[in-house]
């Protein structure tokens, strides 16, 4: 046999296509909003800190009495939604951390089907005999968000449907503790 | 103007999906048919090629643009990725069917395929991956030699090896080959 008929009987073995799950599936596991945190959350500090800096010296240099004045209420309000912002902001990324950290659940000491991911940075839990629970790791806007626990860690524990859920993740997924809120799906 | 693959590996560290997607799209063909050339798995060869491309957004990522092309590397990366889940099998290998055109005037094709399939595979580990670089992929002698760590000596001889057995183990399709063109 000499090269060109070797070639041409090697080639007889084909590949198959990749399935069309491979696309959709890479898509699935991009880490959907990560983004870099130090620098961002630098440009929030920076940016709040500044809004802040400004109206302490406006009000140091005029008479305004903040506590009369409804402007206040209206300030007030702009600082609470731009923290939430910041929060809702930084959900996604510790999703994707969560998600990499290939997390184990467990319900009562017992291990429970793996998370699921929905949108907006909401993770659903399988809690046997009670349903699905989604929770969040800040304060959502819509109704019926309970804080029921906290991220410690590499640690995610709180309370569903009267059961004590605990979701150990392989690696830290943040700095400092936070509150989880959760609601049961509909 | 097309953007080189460090920036596009930045862009995807930042979120940006569509540039891991077009490094996927211009690369994944070649890779997960080595992948399933390698595993004889397409659910194997999916997820390896999908690590593969999620470890380039990891912090510890190795790829170096100054050292190798993309294509090289993620080569390298789906040849340690394979050989990971083959040693994991500990030779318990349950491997797919084949992939078969099905026309019944393919059987002597089909047949030729499997022989070819199960040639490849009876070659020693590192004869086979260079095998299958080198004529599944028309990679270049220096291309497998820096996905396989070895001197382009090593691969040449190793490739001339292969070919000299699979010659031998195949000797008995040629004619039959010849009456099927």
């Amino acid at each position: 046999m000499n090269n060109t008929e070797l070639d041409r009987l090697l080639d007889n073995w084909e590949a198959p296509p990749p399935p069309p799950s491979i696309r959709s599936g890479l898509q699935a596991r991009f880490p959907q909003s990560e983004r870099p945190e130090f620098s961002h959350r630098v440009r929030w500090v920076l940016a709040t800190a500044v809004a802040s800096v400004t109206l302490v010296f406006g009000m140091a240099q005029s008479d305004w009495r903040p506590l009369e004045d409804p402007l206040m209420g209206s300030l007030t309000h702009l600082y609470e939604g731009l923290a939430e912002g910041i929060e809702a902001w930084r959900a996604p990324g510790i999703v994707a951390q969560i998600r990499r950290s290939e997390p184990k659940v467990y319900v009562d000491g017992q291990l429970a089907p793996p998370l699921k991911y929905g949108p907006a940075a909401t993770i659903d839990v399988q809690v046997p005999g009670e349903g699905v629970y989604s929770f969040i790791s800040f304060r959502g806007r819509a109704s019926g968000w309970t804080e029921a626990g906290h991220i410690h860690g590499k640690i995610i524990e709180f309370l569903a449907g009267g059961r004590q859920v605990r979701i150990e993740c392989n690696n830290p997924i943040v700095d400092s503790d936070r509150p989880v809120f959760v609601r049961r799906r509909p | 103007m097309r953007k080189p693959p460090e920036h596009l590996i930045r862009d995807a560290k930042r979120g940006k999906e569509a540039a891991i997607l077009h490094l996927f799209d211009e690369h994944h063909l070649p890779l997960f048919r080595f992948a399933w050339r390698l595993t004889g798995s397409v659910s194997d060869a999916e997820d390896i090629v999908q690590d593969c491309f999620l470890a380039l957004l990891r912090p510890d990522c190795g790829f170096d643009p100054a050292r190798s092309s993309i294509r090289t590397y993620l080569f390298g990366a789906i040849r340690n990725q394979s050989l990971k889940r083959l040693q994991r099998r500990e030779d318990s290998i349950t491997p797919e069917p084949s992939y078969h055109r099905t026309p019944e005037t393919e059987v002597l094709r089909i047949e030729a395929a499997d022989a070819v399939a199960s040639a490849v595979d009876g070659l020693p580990a590192t004869q086979r991956e260079v095998l299958l670089l080198a004529h599944y992929e028309q990679l270049s002698l220096t291309e497998i030699a820096e996905i396989t760590h070895l001197e382009v000596v090593a691969v040449k001889s190793r490739l001339q090896r292969a070919r000299a057995t699979l010659r031998e183990t195949l000797a008995a399709y040629a004619p039959r080959m010849e009456r099927c063109k």
